[in-house]
């Protein structure tokens, strides 16, 4: 299956230089449909106004964490089956395990590179 | 502190005082005790506000932590500037049309990124003027903890004991110092 460039994608991280970074790696890859939100909350209310492809998410991040983002995305009944990638410094194995277990699609450690996050959106939306 | 210093005096003080009610020879054997009781406390609060002095706690608060805020503060927004800098020329490399004029545009961004780049010297000076800071209130801060003998209040501060529940709680533990601690290689297995 091909990825669908013309999905809509939300970035959620505290730090719009990451932000800007993610966003202008997406547009590399063809997707143009780029919102962003800086914490859980407000990425909430962004999900339940908008149906997207792929959130891409910070861990550490106030007064919602990614964590708890994707645990609330998890629990939801319209959004459960978001495809969700988490994207943070949190690289100890705890972190992943805990994600996994509150179903995270996939996991990248920061600092990335573009392929890394090309390489995960296509094994997360079925490239 | 006050509690202890009455504790010390109270303590050798009462027996004799008792006993100074009812035999005089009593009595003349509490007062040099007394006394060198009440020296010991007068050298102790000397040596007490000496340290103190050395501390020069107001030279910390009204000039070195404010300027290490200031600097911090400074490198802080120097390294958002170079970062929008180096993006923005980035981002205007990646939108270049495909003409005659594409490698002198490119050049000319180029030029713009090698000098933001020039942040890194100054931050650096800066880091190194509030690591002397941080340093000297270390020094400063134990030797008068050591001239003191302070011991630590039992128990964590409320508001670190908060932070520390938080982090556990939400599973935060911050980026590792050497680099992840979990290779991308290994979080890939977890999800093969």
């Amino acid at each position: 299956m091909a990825l669908d460039l013309g999905m809509p994608i939300l970035v959620v991280d505290d730090y719009q230089t990451m932000v800007r970074i993610i966003r202008n790696l997406l547009k590399q890859l063809g997707f143009e449909e780029v919102d962003d939100a800086s914490d859980g909350t407000a990425a909430l209310a962004r999900l339940k106004n908008r149906k997207y492809g792929l959130v891409i998410s910070d861990w550490n991040m106030e007064p919602m964490t990614g964590y708890e983002l994707l645990r609330h995305v998890r629990a939801d009944e319209n959004l459960r089956t978001t495809p969700f990638i988490m994207v943070t410094a949190e690289s100890k194995t705890e972190n992943v395990i805990a994600a996994k277990k509150a179903g995270v699609n996939n996991y990248i450690v920061k600092p990335f590179n573009a392929a890394t996050l090309k390489t995960k959106i296509e094994a997360v939306c079925g490239a | 502190m006050g509690g202890a210093i009455n504790a010390r005096m109270a303590a050798p003080a009462m027996p004799k005082a008792v006993g100074a009610a009812t035999t005089k020879p009593a009595a003349t054997s509490a007062k040099p005790s007394l006394i060198r009781e009440l020296v010991d406390i007068a050298d102790y609060i000397t040596h007490v506000r000496n340290e103190i002095a050395a501390l020069r706690a107001n030279e910390l608060t009204r000039d070195r932590l404010p300027m290490a805020h200031e600097e911090l503060d400074s490198v802080v927004q120097a390294t958002a500037g170079a970062t929008n800098s180096i993006m923005t020329a980035a981002e205007e490399i990646l939108s270049l049309p495909d003409d005659g004029n594409y490698r002198a545009s490119v050049e000319a961004r180029m030029n713009d990124i090698f000098e933001a780049c020039t942040f890194q010297d100054i931050t650096g000076q800066r880091i190194r003027k509030v690591v002397d800071a941080l340093r000297q209130l270390e020094t400063r801060l134990s030797r008068f903890a050591t001239a003191v003998k302070a011991r630590d209040e039992a128990g964590i501060d409320p508001a670190e004991m908060e932070r520390r529940m938080r982090d556990e709680l939400l599973i935060l533990n911050g980026p590792q110092l050497k680099g992840p601690a979990t290779p991308q290689d290994a979080i890939d297995a977890l999800f093969d």
